[in-house]
């Protein structure tokens, strides 16, 4: 019974009214900043690390993590209520959350994604506890060759996700594709299509892609509307809670997301955002109830199982951190910066040096997802009186925390012109009736999937049979083909356009 | 109500802004009229929360405290150093801003990139190198080779059959090892990665066979059992691992170090330059520094501004020449 007297140590941890309140205060910070578009994890914990320096280490480390997990309460929130993903995880809970608040259902869609993202939470945090050792083996099972594999089954997810028209899904992946070339290539060291701009050698920040054409590019399209047509969805607000239905929708697509989550969470490199991903593409493909709302329009089941997903994937995420000692993401490459500030060298051994630190961190995963749910779903109704700033105060404040929010990521105001043109061009995507949650997946993927071809072809020193002779590629290779088999079925594809006849 | 909640939001968030700078102030008591009067700014050319950030924040902190003013960090990242440096290039020469340069911004930097919008000796005035860290040849646990000597032989067996990885074309990882494979008459296959983190399962894993990772990310895997560490790129043993044989005890003279050091704009006069050396030269004795630098696995150096220039332009030399030895090009 290791696992138990594991865990009663990290809550032993984790219990002391000192940590507690560490917790305490790293959800709320978290929550704050989630909520205020543009200013991220990252930039808050890159600010408090030093600050964190006079606290014992396991106190440092939960505050942190606190703010994580906050941030990603607060991030879903800004998504449903004003359709701006704060995290590139949040971006598929903008396509059926924001739609809910629209209809006047914010209330239930917030409460989803609490109520989902706790769940998840708490079983990822089990999953740590109990399978942290064995899973890191399933890591190292994944070479270059079955991540490229990954990638290519997610780009066909991406095309399966859009709604609406499938030529310009096709469109924006390809685009994102594009875009995501910009920038040093790790191969052969060129700067593409950098113009000589030192800039643009770093490629584009997904940050800047995603408040411009998320943020800005909404705020401009609503504004070009004369006032009387203005989406004004506030006094309209029915019920702060789920009602009973909700939930009989939402409990499996909670628990699919939280499977899924789990097992792609594990994966260094993108854990939480193909996690939710993937969660809504195979939502969307599972039938639903007659007379549910269609996806795309508010289904409830589009924002509970891409945010019970990601909440499950960003926990499992520890996975490789604290087993490898290889961060997943930003926020992850920053604790690993906290904990060498406090003389952890991160990595397998934080298991057996530090035991207390270890299960106190775990322990404190879950106080933080219990502590989030308690603070966030009596305060709905506050959040959700955000809609109803008149929009002369509401998007000045966007535009605003924007800018400081991508401003303070890398210190230079290249970033905040970068937002402003991207902005214009989500105005004309908008315009144009093209979605931009498919380029953003173009955009993420297609750097990685390039990196892994070219890896694993250099590792087979060009052979391309690698991507069939090995199982789990040739297995990711088929669902990949299965998927695009279904879609391009004519049963299924006048079915598909018949779902998704343009509103 | 809801006024009064977003004005607490902004609140907070300047709250949190503020909080750093106005901490630090508060302990830095003012010495007197002349230099330094307000706090000195000082340029990491990258991200907060990596080992550059970490070791410039351990640094800053003990030369405000030397200097009798605070030292505040100013995270300027992209380009692979490039715009941070360049904005220090560009400042004006009072003293007031400093910049921390490593390897990569003005040895590697400028040797392999042509277009780099500043001259690296001619833009600054060196004031003091600060740290210098080793990397470390780590192999896979089912490598064949117990010993460097082992593997040079293996690789000789073996050529075009090995791969190693680096964190990416014309970096310090991929440099090294073509300077290994160029002394040791041996032929690796390079596989890039963005970063050495990411080579990291596949290393153990063993689909690599070799990667030539920097001290601090590769000894906790050789620690914990999960890879071998075969021998430090640094001329002589490193304090950091005593016990560690060095690549130039097989390849005679073989060197290869990340450096730190810190540079003021260019025509930053006399006085000033060596005002701060001192102070630098004071923090680096420090033992907290000392400890601070170990667990980043960086050794502190310290010493005159001429000896740090002429580090600087042998290091450049040394790759300059690797560089067109090997034909590495990033265009």
């Amino acid at each position: 019974m290791d696992l138990i007297a594991n865990l009663s140590l990290g809550f032993g941890v984790a219990f002391t009214p000192i940590n507690l309140m560490y917790a305490f205060f790293g959800c709320v910070l978290g929550t704050l900043i989630g909520v205020l578009p543009g200013i991220g994890p990252v930039a808050t914990i890159a600010m408090l690390l030093p600050a964190t320096y006079a606290l014992p280490p396991v106190s440092a480390l939960i505050m942190l993590a606190g703010i994580y997990y906050g941030s990603q309460y607060g991030g879903s929130t800004t998504a449903i209520l004003v359709n701006l993903p704060g995290e590139s995880s949040s971006v598929v809970t903008c396509i059926d959350g924001y739609q809910m608040a629209r209809k006047g259902r914010a209330g239930p869609a917030l409460a989803a994604a609490g109520l989902g993202s706790f769940f998840a939470g708490s079983v990822g945090t089990l999953i740590i506890a109990a399978f942290a050792p064995p899973l890191t083996e399933l890591a190292f099972k994944f070479g270059p060759a079955e991540y490229f594999a990954l990638m290519v089954l997610g780009l066909i997810g991406a095309v399966v996700l859009a709604s609406g028209s499938l030529l310009k899904a096709v469109g924006m992946i390809v685009l994102g594709l594009l875009l995501g070339l910009i920038g040093t290539d790790v191969n052969s060291g060129v700067a593409r299509f950098s113009f000589d701009v030192p800039e643009l050698t770093d490629g584009i920040g997904f940050v800047v892609i995603a408040m411009g054409v998320f943020g800005y590019g909404e705020i401009i399209s609503n504004l070009s509307q004369p006032e009387h047509e203005r989406e004004v969805f506030t006094a309209s607000v029915t019920g702060l809670f789920p009602t009973k239905q909700d939930f009989k929708d939402m409990a499996p697509a909670v628990l699919r997301g939280t499977a899924l989550g789990s097992a792609l969470g594990i994966l260094p490199g993108g854990g939480a955002l193909l996690s939710a991903f993937a969660a809504y593409t195979l939502e969307k493909k599972i039938k639903g109830r007659p007379g549910e709302v269609p996806f795309g329009q508010g289904n409830i089941r589009g924002v509970a199982a891409p945010e019970s997903a990601n909440n499950a994937g960003s926990q499992t995420s520890f996975i490789p951190l604290l087993t490898l000692g290889i961060p997943p993401n930003a926020v992850m490459a920053l604790m690993v910066g906290a904990m060498t500030i406090h003389n952890i060298q991160p990595g397998p051994q934080v298991m057996t040096s530090n035991p207390e630190l270890f299960w106190g961190l775990i322990a404190s995963m879950w106080i933080g997802n219990a502590m989030l749910v308690i603070l966030n779903l009596p305060l709905i109704g506050i959040w959700i009186k955000l809609l109803t700033i008149p929009y002369r105060l509401l998007f000045p404040a966007i535009v605003l925390f924007c800018a400081i929010g991508v401003y303070s990521t890398n210190n230079n105001t290249w970033d905040i012109w970068m937002v402003a043109i991207f902005g214009v061009i989500g105005y004309v995507f908008i315009k144009l009736g093209a979605e931009p949650a498919p380029l953003l997946l173009g955009f993420i993927l297609g750097p990685m999937m390039e990196e892994n071809l070219r890896r694993a072809l250099l590792l087979s020193r060009g052979d391309w049979s690698v991507f069939v002779t090995r199982p789990l590629s040739a297995g990711l290779l088929a669902a990949g083909a299965l998927l695009l088999v279904i879609v391009l079925l004519p049963a299924v594809k006048n079915k598909r356009e018949e779902a998704f006849v343009e509103d | 109500m809801k006024r009064r909640h977003i004005i607490f939001l902004t609140a907070a968030s300047v709250a949190v802004a503020a909080a750093l700078p106005a901490a630090a102030q508060t302990s830095a008591a003012a010495t007197g009229a002349a230099y330094p009067a307000r706090p000195i700014r000082m340029i990491v050319p990258f991200p907060a929360g990596g080992a550059t950030d970490i070791l410039a924040r351990a640094l800053s902190q003990k030369l405000g405290e030397k200097i009798g003013q605070t030292v505040v960090v100013d995270n300027r990242p992209g380009a692979g150093g490039t715009i941070g440096a360049d904005a220090a290039s560009k400042a004006t020469p009072d003293g007031y801003t400093l910049l921390l340069a490593t390897s990569s911004t003005h040895s590697i930097g400028p040797a392999i990139n042509p277009k780099i919008p500043y001259n690296a000796e001619t833009d600054f005035t060196p004031i003091a190198y600060v740290a210098s860290s080793p990397n470390v040849v780590l192999v896979p646990n089912s490598s064949p080779a117990r010993t460097m000597r082992e593997f040079i032989d293996h690789a000789r067996k073996n050529p075009g059959r090995l791969n190693y990885a680096s964190s990416g074309n014309g970096t310090i990882v991929h440099l090294t090892t073509e300077y290994f494979k160029a002394q040791s008459g041996t032929f690796i296959l390079h596989i890039p990665y963005r970063g050495t983190a990411l080579a990291m399962p596949d290393l153990i894993s063993g689909k690599l066979d070799v990667l030539f990772d920097s001290f601090v990310t590769g000894m906790p895997h050789v620690k914990d059992g999960k890879l071998r560490a075969l021998a430090v790129t640094t001329l002589k043993r490193t304090a950091l691992a005593p016990d560690l044989p060095t690549v130039s005890e097989i390849l005679p003279g073989f060197e290869s170090v990340t450096w730190f050091g810190v540079y003021g704009p260019k025509g930053l006069n006399a006085e000033l330059t060596a005002r701060v050396n001192q102070a630098l030269n004071a923090a680096l004795a420090d033992p907290d520094v000392k400890e601070r630098f170990a667990r980043l696995g960086a050794e502190p150096t310290g010493g005159t501004p001429q000896a740090f220039a002429a580090m600087v332009r042998t290091d450049n030399a040394k790759w300059k020449k690797i560089i067109s030895e090997r034909k590495i090009t990033t265009d």
